[in-house]
């Protein structure tokens, strides 16, 4: 299997007038090509940030302070700022138009609302049009409009409607659609950030299905963004989580089920209901997550662990290899 | 819509279907005859008016216009039902379309030359305007009509609005070919005749005809209006557009220039700005254009602020477009129908504005027949009980605001995909 995509020691800082939050902390991350790496952690904990980091769009006040992005990319792309060359690139090198034409190109992200991310004005065969020729000008109409019936007709949606606008599609096949102008171009990586989190439990289910469809049709590696473990142990591969910028725990998404290693991810588990054990309690983590503008010193999880050592207060835990397999970011698994 | 909706126009409510017979409603007959009628006593008014014109050429310039216009309708829908039949693309039929215009505009320049060889351009004008004007009536009516049937009320008042102002446009374009009296000319009759057989409209003070003047009377006020309107949306919109989507200093910079010019009331730093640059056409267009720019910079500023933060904004920067695109494809299209609004309202108030700048005599000469000037010069014999001198140049006024009024009101709404339905 070869890698697709390479992260080391990424930072994000969101200069505010508190003060600097680290919205991502020192993130380490390797992914693999046709994997699908699921993404969780509670609100406010860098899950999206991390993905937007990738294709270097971090929100307004958000920089990229250090790290590296290398992508794999498989084809030569000609763009405004020269040619992208093959092999591993490292995406901070690039400039903003190379950066360019690779969004969408390469990388395609799917956003959370789907009622808004489409243009109110245009049809829907206009967007798919544009997305063409916003990547190569060379591109005819009538092709484009060809493209984009084949590719809505893949996605459960009658061809014919490329004509229509936006507000005349449901919540559901809107974001059917933009999966679709995510495809259009045939990228190597999806990043869906939480996509079906505004949809309901069927629909959600429906375009999952598809998902994992298009995944295997498309040669797709995908990141998938998500607060729900329950959509991660249906279509990820492997599972990370996250707590307060920091990735605390990698694994196979079996293995992280069977037996979580770190006390939050445990917490995590704990607190999702299952209905196989009815009698069972429903728990939850006390306290809140630390305010990232002051970084606790050592663990960031330490205020709100039940193993807590004298060690998590001083020392930072780095990722080690756990006995699962994964990777685990915690002092009890420091002795091996 | 389906081919034969298409090639029928207007006619299709009331006409055959080819897979049986379309059930003639009692309404649909009755707007017919109503159109019918309406349509019939224009032409019987511009018959007659072309008949009695003090110019000798009213008939010709009218039947001129018409043909001009019928000519032009026969090719599009001949090119239509080709392109619909499937039999050429689209982009031919566009190129018949040019180049039958071309050819028929060409050949008035010839006539004109023949008929008229001093003062052709004038001759020129009124044929070229008024047949461009009719053909546009034409093809609204036929074509446009079942589209903007389809949109309801807003696409009825849409029609009514364009209508008005094309037949006010038409009126204008051939005005001093039908005019029954030189508009100009003093003690054409009695001095402040109330109305009468011989003069429709009565006579002013100083023995113009008045039904003469009122037709005549628009075109400085048209030519100010369109003027004016097309200088401050051309630099307003853009400027809004650049200086908020570049957003910091520029912005800054350019809203502080907007807010000084807005402190001032509009109608008196356009008479300061008329005094200026001094009385006639040109000028007066530009005193209204620079007052009403700031309104439409901080109506687009407003609203790019908005639109720029949407996510389907967001989602185009993820899918690479270019700042270029996204500005002119997806922010301008959500922003344009606000502006557009904007110059509805924007038209009416520049046809006011100039009526006002007309009447403190900062307008165009006294010589040339306006409604301003029959407004100034009218309105202190109202009191002598001279009601006519003002009311009909007056409700010439109102007329063309509520055409403009109704035309941006209804396009906004036709032209937004979401108010639709």
């Amino acid at each position: 299997m070869t890698e697709l995509l390479r992260i080391r020691d990424l930072s994000v800082v969101y200069k505010t007038r508190r003060g600097t939050a680290y919205g991502v902390n020192g993130v380490s991350l390797d992914l693999e090509e046709n994997k699908t790496l699921g993404l969780a952690g509670e609100s406010g904990c860098g899950k999206s940030t991390l993905g937007r980091a990738i294709i270097r769009l971090v929100p307004y006040p958000g920089q990229i302070a250090s790290g590296e992005i290398s992508l794999n990319i498989e084809r030569e792309i000609l763009c405004g700022g020269g040619v992208i060359r093959k092999g591993m690139t490292n995406l901070m090198e690039l400039n903003d138009e190379q950066m360019r034409s690779l969004r969408g190109c390469e990388i395609a992200y799917i956003f959370q609302d789907p009622m808004t991310s489409l243009n109110p004005m245009r049809s829907i065969g206009k967007h798919f049009e544009e997305l063409m020729r916003a990547h190569d000008p060379t591109v005819k109409k009538e092709a484009a409009v060809e493209r984009a019936k084949e590719i809505l007709e893949g996605l459960g949606i009658s061809p014919e409607r490329v004509l229509d606008y936006p507000h005349q599609f449901s919540g559901g096949m809107r974001q059917r659609v933009m999966i679709g102008l995510g495809l259009a171009l045939q990228p190597k990586l999806l990043i869906a950030d939480e996509p079906t989190t505004s949809l309901d439990v069927i629909v959600e289910a429906q375009i999952l299905r598809q998902v994992a469809e298009l995944k295997a049709k498309f040669d797709l590696t995908m990141i998938l963004i998500t607060h729900n473990l329950g959509v991660l142990a249906q279509t990820a591969d492997s599972i990370a989580i996250m707590y307060a910028g920091r990735i605390v725990e990698v694994a196979d998404t079996e293995s992280l089920f069977e037996s979580p290693q770190h006390p939050y991810t445990q917490a995590l588990l704990e607190s999702v209901p299952d209905v196989s054990k009815p009698e069972k309690r429903l728990t939850w983590i006390p306290g809140a997550p630390p305010d990232l503008t002051r970084p606790i010193p050592g663990c960031m999880y330490n205020p709100r662990c039940p193993h807590v050592m004298d060690i998590c207060k001083e020392v930072n835990p780095q990722l080690v290899p756990s006995k699962t397999g994964g990777l685990v970011a915690c002092h009890l698994y420091d002795g091996g | 819509m389906t081919g034969d909706k298409i090639v029928h126009g207007i006619f299709f409510s009331v006409g055959v279907l080819r897979n049986g017979v379309r059930e003639r409603s009692r309404k649909a007959l009755i707007a017919l005859a109503f159109v019918m009628v309406l349509a019939f006593s224009l032409i019987v008014a511009l018959v007659g008016f072309g008949l009695n014109s003090s110019s000798q050429f009213g008939s010709q310039v009218v039947g001129g216009t018409f043909l001009y216009a019928i000519i032009m309708m026969v090719t599009y829908v001949l090119q239509k039902r080709r392109v619909a039949a499937g039999r050429a693309k689209r982009s031919v039929g566009r190129l018949i379309l040019v180049i039958a215009c071309v050819g028929v505009s060409l050949a008035v320049v010839l006539l004109s030359f023949l008929i008229m060889p001093l003062r052709p351009i004038v001759l020129l004008n009124a044929v070229l305007i008024g047949g461009l004007v009719l053909t546009f009536v034409l093809i609204l009516i036929y074509d446009g009509h079942p589209i903007l049937k389809e949109r309801g009320t807003a696409g009825l008042i849409a029609e009514a609005g364009l209508l008005i102002v094309s037949g006010i446009v038409y009126m204008t374009a051939v005005s001093i070919w039908i005019v029954p009296y030189d508009p100009t000319k003093l003690g054409v009759g009695p001095q402040l005749l109330p109305p009468s057989p011989g003069f429709p409209l009565g006579t002013t003070y100083l023995g113009q005809d008045l039904l003469s003047r009122t037709i005549a009377g628009g075109t400085i006020m048209l030519e100010v209006a369109i003027l004016s309107v097309l200088v401050c949306f051309s630099i307003g919109v853009p400027l809004g557009l650049a200086a908020s989507f570049r957003g910091g200093l520029w912005d800054r910079g350019v809203c502080l220039l907007m807010d000084s010019i807005y402190a001032f009331p509009g109608l008196v730093l356009a008479i300061a700005i008329a005094a200026m640059l001094g009385p006639g056409v040109v000028n007066l267009a530009l005193a209204i254009a620079f007052v009403y720019i700031p309104s439409y910079f901080r109506v687009v500023r407003s609203q790019v602020l908005t639109v720029k933060e949407l996510p389907y904004v967001e989602a185009a920067v993820v899918m690479g477009a270019r700042n270029r695109e996204i500005l002119l494809r997806y922010i301008l299209p959500n922003i344009l129908p606000s502006a557009i609004v904007l110059m509805s309202i924007n038209f009416a108030d520049a046809i006011l504005t100039a009526a006002g700048l007309t009447f403190v005599g900062l307008g165009p000469p006294v010589d040339v027949p306006d409604w301003g000037w029959d407004l100034t010069f009218g309105w202190g014999y109202l009191i002598s009980g001279a009601w006519w001198v003002i009311t009909y140049p007056g409700l010439m006024i109102v007329l063309l605001a509520l055409g403009f009024t109704l035309a941006g009101e209804g396009l906004n709404e036709v032209l937004t995909p979401k108010l639709k339905e």
